[in-house]
């Protein structure tokens, strides 16, 4: 393999387009001139010293090398199955450079909003050509004595935060525990990669290749993933690269094609852009007094408009272009969230072809202009509880005036509460939960996919249940159904934002001994359910848009049910869907349990009419 | 309503992205401002125990909103049983004025209040703290004609507000206050006779259903 020393850049408004014809050791250079204009971030003055570039590039260029996406690998080759070793020699080249820079930050920097981003000042954004800085400072102990005397985490988040009501001597307590757990979890990752044939060029490099899945690796990534490899394995397990690389030069393109659009969904994301992380100072820079933990105010003038950090103006191409390429979604607030946070792990790129396989894969039309997806997975959420923690349910089901919500009602309205886990599942507990413990439930998310997010909702819905203040609370209460009701919504969006240590949750969601053992809702049955709900809501959705409302005689009611009666679930057709074939937790068969009360229910009800 | 065993008023605040809402009730709940709050995402809410007229003691339960439109969607739940309506703009945004209708409009279908045509609204112009020649030119005239052919020319009290400066935030929620327990007598006088059609139509075609939804 031969990567040539990278040209200067081209004009970032040429068209690339002649450039795909050329061969892929050339192709670089093509996307290069695509990239340049897109990555913003700090100048690294060490670039070209990077170990693993094998032809290493002046360090005057301060390009982003762009050939890995360029490079036409095969989905094998990335999950390691087979492939020539040159090509995985070369994978790691893009993400080596990136990550490269984080070297050269001082962490001390970080307590200073307005000299962090001096570095990145750059003379015409049109002109600019930098690389992306890498914003996650190495799981090491000089590290972790840094961030224990920063008013910071190390992403950047501010530690004291009114948002999660956590002092900075509360995270750091915290924080002094769970770090030398963290190191202890890289030593186990780097035997980990040894034992695969996985070696580091340093203690401190991020690897791009990842073991292929195993049980073992599973259970390291319930365990915690070392931050600073986050990106890099997401990226890895969520078939980013596969992506990634059958789309060669997309993104640049829709960047340069979406530059100077201005639409409702722009509208929407400038006004979001700085609604999204203002405790973290990588998204403002703006955030003052930091060490005074009392004060709500952080940033200082409203209406002068706070200079934009590199992060934030990524975040905007990303928003825009995603909305642009998933026209069918568009712009849907929480993406902001979900953007931002993998923007802090992984450069813009990968950052947006992540978001396309999370909306796509993991989560579908959860953001779609509709919301159906939110629809479906609270319904299957709302069965789930039902049926895994009856005591909550005995609160939950009921609507805001205290009737029991009937079996058929749980699809068609969902509990209020479902405006709180709603939430959980639009921003992946961004924002939900203490940051540690989302990037936590991320771990798993990426490499277990859309069950995770099941899990933690039941996982946390219980741990609320069963908390000693929620408990005393709701016997002080003599507000009735109602107030159960309130009580609840509040302390399930008040009660994640508690949960400062990620182990906890994560033990209570899997151990089988001493947890709630949610580890064995399974994928399939999750599909299954999805398919189920939504398969229920379009029957409705079907007899509502054809019937007008309640306004029709039983004759007309009678033959349109009839006719929609051949089409829809006949008896089998339900079983199939729901028919879970598998006793999931303390022997409770629920497919039949749930579909045989449901059945009983359904001709009591016809019976009496 | 039924089985309330203290005055529990529930207010809801509705307005495009970005007018406020968030900051306006935290204003008035908790007495403070933060450039640090992030975009509501589903809805939330705050409750805050009042005296009106100087003897009358009431819950609010105020109820902050998403703004984009799709979230509406999800709104079903919790507009129902809703005293009072808040209609929130920016005073910097011509656009989010020019929605207040449509906001109205969706919250009474989706509310299925029974009183539509006298059911209490108030609109709410924030961010007046904002510099004059940020503001949307002839504001009033503006707003005059949007009360009078679009709100259907009911005199909805108005407050101009700054939630940052806290200016007019509590004179504001109080006139709310009186409001909102206004309609909640209302109700009660007419016991509670919420109209339910909605639910009712989808009840009568999932019973008449032959073997059924499993669930």
């Amino acid at each position: 393999m031969s990567f040539r020393p990278l040209s200067p850049p081209e004009s970032p408004t040429a068209n690339n387009s002649n450039n795909h014809n050329q061969s892929m050791s050339r192709s670089s250079e093509s996307d290069l001139s695509v990239d340049t204009d897109i990555i913003i971030g700090h100048l690294d003055p060490n670039f070209g010293s990077e170990t693993r570039i094998e032809n290493p590039k002046t360090p005057s260029s301060h390009q982003r090398n762009a050939s890995s996406y360029s490079r036409n690998y095969s989905l094998l080759d990335f999950y390691g199955l087979e492939s020539p070793s040159g090509d995985r020699e070369s994978e790691p080249l893009i993400d080596a450079s990136i990550m490269k820079g984080l070297d050269d930050l001082e962490f001390k920097e970080l307590s200073h909003a307005n000299t962090i981003f001096a570095k990145s000042v750059v003379p015409s954004p049109e002109t600019e050509a930098s690389v992306r800085e890498n914003y996650i400072q190495p799981t090491v102990s000089e590290n972790i004595e840094k961030i224990l005397n920063s008013p910071y985490d190390r992403y950047g988040f501010r530690k004291s935060s009114t948002l999660h009501n956590i002092t900075h001597d509360h995270y750091n307590e915290w924080f002094s525990d769970y770090s030398q757990y963290a190191l202890r979890r890289k030593k186990k990752w780097h035997i980990l990669m040894k034992n695969n044939g996985l070696h580091l060029e340093q203690e401190d490099s991020i690897p791009t290749r990842f073991p292929p899945k195993s049980d073992k690796v599973k259970k390291l990534i319930r365990q915690g993933i070392p931050a600073e490899w986050r990106g890099s394995a997401w990226f890895f397990y969520a078939g980013g690269h596969e992506r990634l690389n059958k789309h060669i030069g997309v993104y640049s393109q829709i960047v340069r094609d979406t530059r100077d659009i201005h639409n409702k969904d722009t509208e929407v994301i400038e006004r979001d852009l700085h609604r999204t992380f203002p405790d973290n100072i990588y998204f403002n820079s703006q955030i003052t007094s930091p060490v005074n933990s009392s004060s709500t105010t952080l940033a200082t003038d409203t209406s002068a408009a706070p200079p934009e950090t590199p992060m934030i103006k990524s975040l905007r191409r990303v928003l825009t272009a995603f909305a642009h390429y998933q026209p069918q979604i568009g712009y849907c607030q929480s993406l902001n969230f979900l953007a931002g946070l993998l923007l802090l792990f992984m450069e813009e790129e990968r950052a947006f072809w992540m978001l396309v396989i999370l909306t796509e894969r993991i989560i579908p039309k959860v953001h779609s202009a509709n919301l159906e997806g939110v629809h479906t997975d609270q319904g299957v959420l709302m069965l789930c509880i039902k049926e895994y923690i009856p005591q909550l349910w005995a609160i939950l089901g009921k609507n805001f005036e205290g009737e029991a919500l009937s079996e058929d009602k749980i699809l068609t309205r969902l509990p209020p509460v479902t405006l709180v886990t709603s939430s959980w599942f639009m921003s992946l507990f961004v924002g939900i939960l203490p940051i540690e413990t989302t990037l936590r439930v991320w771990d798993i998310l990426w490499y277990e996919s859309s069950k995770t997010i099941f899990r933690f909702s039941l996982t946390i819905c219980k741990m609320c249940l069963e908390n000693p203040d929620f408990q005393a609370s709701r016997n002080n209460n003599k507000g009735g159904a109602e107030m159960d009701q309130i009580e609840l919504f509040q302390f399930l969006q008040n009660f994640p934002k508690t949960i400062l240590d990620p182990n906890l949750l994560v033990d209570n969601c899997f151990k089988k001994i001493g947890g709630y053992g949610f580890g064995s809702l399974s994928q399939d049955e999750i599909n299954k359910c999805r398919e189920f709900v939504s398969k229920q809501r379009a029957k409705l959705d079907h007899k509502k848009n054809n019937n007008i409302a309640a306004e029709m005689t039983d004759e007309e009611r009678r033959t349109l049910i009839s006719s929609s009666d051949g089409t829809f679930a006949d008896d089998q057709s339900i079983h199939d869907v729901y028919g879970f074939h598998r006793s999931i937790m303390s022997g409770v068969i629920w497919n039949k349990s749930i579909s045989n009360k449901m059945k009983r229910s359904f001709v009591k009800r016809k019976t009496s009419r | 309503m039924s089985g309330r065993k203290k005055t529990l008023l529930k207010v809801i605040i509705l307005g495009d992205s970005g007018v406020g809402k968030t900051s306006l009730m935290q204003q008035f709940v908790n007495n403070k401002f933060s450039h640090q709050y992030k975009a509501t995402i589903g809805a939330d809410f705050l409750t805050k125990e009042i005296t009106i007229d100087s003897n009358k003691q009431v819950t609010l339960q105020i109820w902050d909103t998403a703004g984009q439109e799709r979230f509406q969607s999800l709104g079903v739940a919790f507009y129902r049983g809703a005293d009072c309506c808040v209609l929130c703009y920016d005073v910097t945004n011509e656009k989010s004025l020019n929605n207040l209708t449509s906001w109205k409009d969706e919250f009474l279908v989706q509310s299925n209040v029974s009183n539509p045509q006298d059911f209490p609204f108030i609109i709410i112009g924030n961010k007046i703290d904002v510099d004059d020649s940020k503001k949307i030119p002839s504001l009033q005239k503006k707003l005059q004609n949007i009360t009078n052919n679009q709100l259907g020319g009911l005199n909805y009290p108005v407050f101009e507000t700054s939630a940052k400066d806290a200016i007019n935030v509590e004179s504001a929620f109080e006139v709310i206050a009186k409001m909102a327990l206004q309609q909640e007598e209302l109700n009660d006088a007419n016991g509670n006779d919420v109209s339910d059609d909605y639910n009712d139509a989808i009840n009568i075609h999932l019973e008449s259903e032959s073997s059924g939804c499993a669930c």
